[in-house]
């Protein structure tokens, strides 16, 4: 007697089905991203050339070359991306640029952001007496002028790339803050909110993992300026003199060394960096926006 | 409606937010009020402003204080050292003359007094040294008169592009949006505005009769608009251009995609109005958020742009009022800013709450 | 009798002569100057006689004349300022003493009192003349120690009671300045001060009538802005302009061809060149070229031929230490470091060779004592293997063990920091030591390096002459000046010669003297002596030009006479200047 062979074979119950995580749902749909993955990637690079500075870099950062000032890039292989006004390699200063930009570019909105994004959300979640409190911080460290506050940090502490980040930190939490506080005055009153309350979520939880991820959007975009931002008032403060100290090298403060007609023929002084930076912006965007959509699981692609 | 206050309770697990705020604030309203007749709402108004007159008069006295003493802290002082410096005798004498032989709190004492009847001291380092409030009063209206145009190009061509951004999102119109965007602000101004004079020449002599497009109202002070206005204008509205257009089309991008919106389309409503009337009020929050403080930050002006353009403006003595350790003009600016600010940041809550009943600033969540 | 129409042709040709002679000294005015001077032959007409400077907006400023304040002065850079009066003595272009407002001075023999003759029939705008109280009235002002003057330390040693006056023991009234007649200053020196008419180039003087009724900022006001100078203010807005015009009542030494001078606010610092390009101005002055502008000055044979250098005030940019404490107190490490700097390829490159030559010594070529031998260029000069070699001997071989050092500079501009980055990046090539470099606030810098203790262990600096004479460059180093350096020897040398009246030859190798123990104590490093410049307009014409003793033609430091020179040719009908906008 033969038995029926069409019989669907189930599963043996054993094996389970692979769990699918938010996150893991998140990295794929993020690495499917074209622009997200260019925007990682030119981060990678930047953040590659920051770190291995030292081994990439062809000459010492304050190497000059005092019979190669000025030197125009593509024109003498020693110095293929030209020299600047005391005869240092271009390439070497944008190498070691990256160091210091990114270091700036990157600590002051994350700290700025940290500090912030805390007090904008226990502003804007509880309300009354912190808000109270975190709305008066906010007015008073607007008025109170960032250049004096450096100032005086710099006469007290010296200059020196950290005492630049806590300078440019003081300033820099703000708009977080007042962003997030902003989008949790919103959010708080949402359906999902009150269910999740109801459903017995601690403050914690409930800032932590229901409201934040609903509010990144902005936060991100924020986050995308702040980078070039805080690059620059890197620059503008040295221009005071109260930044970076030479030989370190900036290419905000590149930049800022080539106003004038100097531009029109040592063009290179102020192009290259300036790319950099907005290469950083770029990538930053590009990652920014594809974060955006892959932690939306209800965004249409 | 709300959850009474006892809701948690049923979860057998006590709320313990509910205990603190037993005790609320007067300003934050309740459901009741909100219910009452309509001079409930006047009540709940003008207590609300009050009590923010009153913190921004705290935030301005604690602002002065600290910055007061920060000044008088940073090395340097209003006078030069010279080449080769004084004599105790001189030097005394200098400090006299700036008032710097007193000790520093009975400065501020004096300033103090001067400031609750709005009066600053006179310059420091204006020629003439005349008072801080004349010396604001005289370059203020040029510095927002770039600032009004600045504002109107750069939020205005902003919004646009971050709304067709959105719209065409990921199509070839928001690429150029975005690049465009990145542009504005990864580029410093000090590079466009270089390469702008070297385009267009530089000249010197800003506001000159003969550059007059619309000549002014009144007879004396500033043109409407002059070739002069341009320039400035298209250097320093890059920046704000790229930060709204960028806003705009993330957080209108945000809301379009929302369950609502779909709805609104499945139940047939037209695209505008979907986009008036639900997208826009919904994105409005992080703009505002964003966009509004740029208006102070665009009145009160830059000081490379008017250095650049040489225009006799407010936006200058930001920084040179610090370098030039001009202590009352710095005390002057930066209570007037202070007090700018507070109202921005008064605004925008205000504005919160128009665009989004649910949104009560200065209480507590109903839920 | 005549026919009519022999009487019609006759009326015309009277009509015609008489419109012909009120029309043509019309056409003959207009190459006539306010004081009715006829304007030099290749001169454009009266109308485009205005020089027009571009002002500094950044910077505090106090008022248009230097007996108020000196560093802050309206329109600082520019040369708008100081010209409604004239000095008692002015500068040629070889630097020597010509009366200017004064026709002639004497000393007595004991070389304590000078006298002062004021040129008569010279008057103020209001009618009033030009009296020596006018004089008085503004030395007075300089020393009242309510006014605190900030240019107030240059008379201290010299006139009699000055630093008394300024100490507030004795009433200004009662220092060594009377005028004995309208007509006759005499002034009373502490010790014998053979240099002391140079410092009475400084300034032109204050109506004293208007500084009493109105104080010092009637200059600031037209409505009240008396002129005995050859300009008279028309119009000041702080921030925006400045006008000033030929005042037609000036009867001094200087009259000027100019009918107006202008000083517009702008972007001085990097948009003088761009403006200058643009004829927008008249005239840039070397401090705000950069190299790339000069390398398109130099490559224009129309700009270099305007480009005029000359030596300026003879400024020399040096290195300074605290000699005080370690590490610079041991003479060894600052000659280490003073042999470690290639003065020659930093010149030669990175500041470029018309704007400095290499320093070995404190004053520069040209300079009353200076070096002209180079006798004092080998102590000094770069030779590294000696370099490393002190450094060894000092016990900080190959730079080990040695501090890291922050060279401060004085807010200095992009293009000056860069020669010090330049500097510092020479040392420590050579000597394998840290040297970050710390640009400065220029009053942050003055601060602490004035400050005692000191806080500014390693600097950068210059010095400039005020007049020419060795005890103002020497007397910087003095153990009572600016710098952290002290030497027995070179104060007694400086004080001997300040007040020695013999020889005047034998003064000068006293000073000489002093220099090389300056130079061989390593109290600085010197870097360069800069060679300053003006870059006119080719249309810029004027007997401030002519050459000095060296065959230079330059507006030279001091020459205030010049102004009276200048004028502007009829060449600037070619050129798209702002007069014909």
């Amino acid at each position: 007697m033969t038995e029926a062979t069409n019989v669907i074979p189930l599963r043996p119950p054993t094996e389970r089905r692979q769990q699918r995580s938010l996150l893991g749902d998140a990295v794929r749909r993020f690495a499917r991203n074209r622009l997200a993955m260019i925007g990682f990637f030119i981060l990678v690079f930047l953040f590659f050339l920051a770190i291995f500075a030292d081994v990439i870099a062809p000459y010492p950062v304050d190497r000059a070359d005092f019979n190669a000032v000025r030197v125009l890039p593509f024109t003498n292989s020693a110095y293929p991306l030209g020299t600047d006004n005391v005869g240092r390699d271009y390439l070497t200063r944008l190498i070691y640029g990256a160091r210091t930009s990114m270091l700036v570019g990157l600590l002051v909105p994350l700290i700025g952001f940290s500090v912030g994004v805390t007090l904008g959300a226990l502003a804007g979640y509880l309300g009354g007496t912190m808000d109270f409190i975190v709305q008066r911080l906010i007015e008073v460290f607007t008025a109170v002028p960032p250049l004096l506050i450096a100032l005086f940090m710099l006469s007290v502490t010296g200059s020196g790339v950290g005492n630049i980040i806590f300078v440019l930190s003081v300033t820099a939490w703000i708009e977080s803050a007042r962003l997030t506080r902003a989008q949790f005055l919103t959010i708080r009153e949402k359906e999902f909110v009150t269910s999740a309350r109801a459903l017995g979520a601690t403050d914690a939880r409930m800032i932590l993992t229901h409201m934040l991820p609903n509010i990144i959007t902005p936060l991100l975009v924020s986050f995308t300026f702040a980078v070039p931002a805080a690059i620059f008032a890197e620059a503008g403060l040295s221009f005071l003199g109260l930044g970076i100290t030479e030989p370190t090298a900036s290419w905000g403060k590149m930049v800022g060394s080539s106003i004038g007609n100097t531009i029109r023929v040592y063009y290179h002084l102020a192009l290259f960096p300036t790319i950099l930076v907005a290469l950083t912006m770029l990538g930053f965007s590009f990652v920014g926006d594809g974060l955006q959509e892959a932690l939306d699981p209800t965004r249409s692609r | 409606m709300g959850c009474p206050p006892n809701c948690g309770l049923a979860s057998g697990k006590p709320l313990h937010k509910i205990t603190r705020f037993e005790h609320e604030p007067i300003s934050a309203i309740s459901t009741n009020a909100l219910l009452s007749p309509f001079p409930s709402v006047l009540y709940f108004m003008i207590n609300f402003l009050l009590r923010r007159l009153l913190a921004l008069l705290f935030v301005l006295l604690i602002v002065s204080v600290l910055v007061f003493f920060l000044m008088n802290a940073v090395p340097g002082g209003p006078f030069s050292l010279g080449e080769r410096g004084y004599t105790p005798d001189a030097l005394a004498n200098l400090e006299r003359k700036y008032g710097l032989d007193k000790p520093v709190w009975e400065r501020y004492l004096n300033f103090l007094r001067g400031a609750v009847v709005l009066d600053f001291g006179d310059s420091f380092a204006v020629a003439g040294n005349p008072p801080v409030t004349a010396v604001i009063a005289r370059v203020w209206p040029i510095t927002l008169h770039v600032g009004l145009y600045t504002i109107i190009v750069s939020f205005g061509l902003g919004f646009i592009f971050g709304l067709v951004a959105a719209y065409y999102r990921n199509g070839w119109i928001d690429n150029v949006v975005t690049l465009i965007a990145t542009a504005g602000t990864a580029v410093p101004n000090f590079i466009i505005a270089t390469w702008l004079l070297l385009i267009f020449g530089y000249q010197i002599g800003w506001g000159q009769p003969s550059k007059w497009i619309i000549p002014p109202i009144l007879g004396t002070g500033n043109a409407i608009l002059s070739w002069d206005y341009f320039l400035p204008v298209i250097t320093y509205a890059l920046l704000p251009l790229g930060l709204v257009a960028r806003y705009t089309r993330a957080s209108v991008s945000d809301a379009l995609n929302a369950d609502y919106v779909r709805t609104a389309r499945a139940k047939g409503l037209s695209e505008r109005s979907i986009m008036f009337r639900h997208v826009l009020r919904n994105a409005m929050i992080p703009i505002i958020t964003v966009v509004l403080p740029q208006i102070p930050n665009l009145l009160t002006g830059s000081l490379f742009i008017e250095v650049v353009y040489g225009i006799n403006g407010l936006g200058k003595f930001f920084v040179t009022s610090i370098t030039n350790k001009d202590y009352p003009m710095i005390m002057g600016l930066v209570l007037l800013i202070a007090f700018f600010w507070s109202i921005t940041y008064l605004v925008t809550d205000i504005l919160y709450a128009l665009i989004d009943p649910r949104i009560r600033v200065g209480g507590r969540s109903r839920a | 009798m005549m026919s009519s129409r022999r009487a019609r042709a006759f009326a015309a040709l009277l009509i015609g002569a008489v419109l012909l002679a009120a029309v043509v000294p019309l056409f003959a005015q207009d190459n006539v100057d306010v004081y009715g001077r006829p304007l030099p032959d290749d001169s454009a007409p009266y109308a485009d006689q205005v020089w027009t400077q571009l002002c500094d907006s950044t910077r505090t400023e106090s008022s248009l004349s230097s007996v108020v304040s000196v560093y802050t002065r309206i329109c600082g850079d520019a040369q708008v300022f100081d010209r409604f009066g004239d000095s008692l003595v002015d500068l040629d272009e070889n630097l020597n003493l010509i009366p200017a407002a004064a026709e002639s001075w004497s000393v007595s023999e004991d070389g304590l009192t000078w006298t002062f003759n004021l040129r008569p029939g010279q008057v103020w705008s209001d009618g009033t003349p030009l009296t020596m109280n006018d004089y008085v009235a503004s030395y007075r002002f300089m020393v009242d120690p309510v006014n605190a003057y900030d240019f107030v330390w240059m008379w201290q040693g010299t006139i009699a009671g000055w630093s008394e006056a300024v100490a507030g023991e004795i009433p200004p009234e009662e220092i060594g300045m009377v005028a004995v007649d309208d007509l006759t200053l005499e002034v009373t020196t502490d010790g014998p001060a053979p240099y002391l008419p140079g410092t009475l180039y400084f300034w032109p003087p204050l109506q004293a009538a208007a500084l009493a009724e109105f104080g010092p900022d009637y200059l600031l006001d037209p409505a009240t802005a008396v002129s005995s100078g050859p300009f008279i203010l028309t119009e000041f807005v702080p921030g925006d302009r400045v006008i000033i015009e030929a005042n037609p009542t000036y009867n001094g030494y200087r009259k000027p061809f100019l009918r107006e001078m202008r000083g517009i606010y702008g972007d001085q610092l990097n948009g003088s060149f761009l403006a200058f390009q643009n004829y927008d101005i008249d005239q840039v002055s070397y401090v705000h070229l950069s190299p790339a502008d000069f390398e398109i000055v130099a490559a224009d044979p129309v700009l270099s031929a305007n480009y005029r250098p000359n030596f300026g005030d003879f400024r020399t940019d040096y290195l300074l230490f605290d000699t005080f404490t370690a590490p610079f107190d041991d003479v060894n490490v600052r000659l280490a470091f003073a042999k470690a700097l290639d003065r020659e390829a930093i010149v030669a490159n990175v500041v470029g060779e018309q704007f400095a030559i290499p320093a070995y010594s404190f004053l520069a070529p040209g300079f009353p004592a200076s070096d002209t031998d180079g006798s004092l260029q080998s102590i000094q000069g770069f030779d590294c293997p000696a370099a490393q070699q002190l450094l060894a001997d000092a016990g900080y071989a190959d730079g080990a063990g040695f501090p890291a050092q922050e060279l401060k500079l004085r807010g200095e501009s992009e293009s000056r920091a860069n020669w010090f980055v330049a500097a510092a990046a020479s040392i420590s090539d050579c000597l394998n030591v840290d040297i970050t470099v710390n640009n400065q606030e220029f009053s942050a810098y003055m601060e602490g390096l004035l400050a005692r203790p000191t806080t500014t262990q390693f600097g950068a600096v210059s010095y400039g002459m005020d007049y020419l004479d060795p005890s103002n460059m020497l007397g910087v180093w003095v153990s009572t000046g600016r710098h952290s350096w002290r030497n027995a020897e070179f104060d007694t040398l400086v004080e001997e010669a300040n007040n020695f009246t013999g020889d005047p030859m034998e003064r000068l190798e006293m000073y000489k003297a002093a220099e090389r123990i300056l130079v061989e104590d390593v109290g600085g490093i010197f870097l360069l002596h800069r060679i300053q410049g003006n870059l006119f307009q080719p249309y810029i014409a004027g007997e401030c030009f002519r050459p000095d003793n060296q065959g230079v033609g330059a507006l030279h430091w001091g020459n205030d006479w010049c102004w009276g020179s200048f004028y502007i040719t009829a060449d600037v009908a070619n050129y798209p200047t702002y007069r014909s906008r």
